[in-house]
């Protein structure tokens, strides 16, 4: 049962990965862009996971489908407030002795509240450089002790942690008119709840974004089309169960995503496909197909 | 027929003026480097008291607002605006219309 709580990692990332963006900027990780002071950004997100590479008997397939919805607001013109409200719907099918097996849940997960602080901009025509740390807890406002017909769900397969769990973490960001570079770095200090205590996660997210297209009205503000290519690295430290390490979870995964991002004054449309291109997983760890996203942002 | 063609002629000349009163401000504005961004400054401007209209030119980074007769926009005023929206103030003018 154990291998079930490489799940965990995966749901974990893939929930962080949500981020909270409030500008036409980078689809898989946040950004420094900012936002108006009183002023505030909504983004909803859906999100869809396959795992189902697994060589061994259990021929476990993880699916996770997720709504996450994402508030942003200026609290000040460098402070940004960030609430990430995520709702889950886990699905893992294996082979167990009674046959093939499907376990899941679905409902809220955990919630995670975020500020960010610009701490260096430079401003020039047309362009901006913005470099911004950020830190942040997530919440265990989900459910973690959820069972189905065969008993309590592993700690991975539950909507939350049941711990409390900091991340911190800088993004920089260089925007021009045609163009988008953004680096984002972070550190997730996972804790234990209920004898389980998922792995840390550490990440580096890169993106680039060029502009292929624009158009919209005339006298007003233009509609810009952006393609783009982000990379996700991200390091997940073993789980612990009951105090002791899980050989079977954890390790390196480098994700490359084509992006598309269509951009008006009010509104983001975008979508990108996160292929994992290398998984160096401990153990028989479950590896990844990808995570499809669309995304839609509102200023409001 | 011709007088009142001239008449009607002299009326909408006189009214577009009429209508043309007050002032625009060209702010050049640094940083704005997308749509989704500069909505920001859209906001805070037009809730101004005064302002008509706010347009765009993204390229040249300038900010154009319209304000009706009477009103009268300090640089102290729109610097604070564009620096809450996250933005800098880095030149402004003004024309009556």
């Amino acid at each position: 049962m154990r291998q079930i709580h490489w799940a965990g990692w995966l749901c974990g990332l893939f929930l962080f990965s949500v981020s909270f963006q409030p500008s036409a900027a980078p689809i898989t990780f946040n950004t420094a862009l900012p936002v108006s002071k009183g002023e505030g950004v909504m983004r909803v997100q859906a999100k869809y996971l396959r795992a189902t590479d697994e060589p061994g008997p259990m021929n476990r397939e993880l699916t996770v489908k997720a709504l996450p919805i994402v508030g942003v607001w200026g609290i000040t013109p460098r402070w940004t407030l960030f609430g990430i409200v995520p709702l889950l719907d886990k699905t893992m099918e294996l082979n167990m002795p009674p046959g093939r097996t499907k376990r899941g849940v679905n409902g809220l997960g955990d919630v995670t509240a975020m500020v960010r602080y610009t701490a260096y901009s430079q401003d020039q025509a047309g362009r901006t450089f913005r470099i911004a740390p950020f830190a942040g807890i997530e919440m265990p406002t989900g459910e973690d002790d959820e069972q189905d017909a065969l008993g309590p769900l592993p700690g991975s397969l539950q909507l939350g942690s049941g711990a409390w769990n900091p991340v911190v973490g800088i993004v920089t960001t260089a925007q021009s008119l045609k163009q988008e570079w953004g680096i984002s770095t972070s550190y997730k200090f996972n804790n234990a709840a209920n004898g389980f205590e998922r792995g840390d996660e550490a990440r580096l997210d890169l993106s680039y974004h060029q502009r292929i297209w624009m158009g919209g009205p005339a006298d007003g503000l233009p509609h810009f089309l952006y393609t783009g290519i982000e990379s996700n690295w991200i390091w997940q430290g073993k789980n612990r169960n009951n105090g002791q390490d899980d050989p079977d979870s954890g390790g390196n995964t480098l994700y490359l995503a084509p992006t598309l991002q269509y951009v008006t004054r009010r509104t983001v449309v975008e979508t990108a496909l996160q292929l994992p291109v290398v998984q160096n997983l401990n153990g028989n760890a479950l590896k990844q197909d990808f995570i499809f996203t669309f995304s839609l942002r509102l200023n409001y | 027929m011709k007088k009142s063609i001239l008449l009607t002629a002299v009326t909408l000349l006189w009214s577009a003026t009429l209508f043309a009163t007050g002032t625009q401000y060209s702010l050049r504005v640094n940083g704005l480097s997308c749509p989704f961004c500069a909505y920001g400054i859209e906001k805070k401007l037009i809730r101004t008291e005064g302002v008509e209209s706010v347009t765009f030119d993204l390229e040249k980074g300038v900010v154009m607002v319209k304000v009706r007769e009477g009103v009268t926009l300090t640089e102290a005023q729109l610097k604070q605006l564009v620096n809450d929206a996250g933005f800098t103030l880095r030149s402004m003018s003004e024309q009556p219309l």
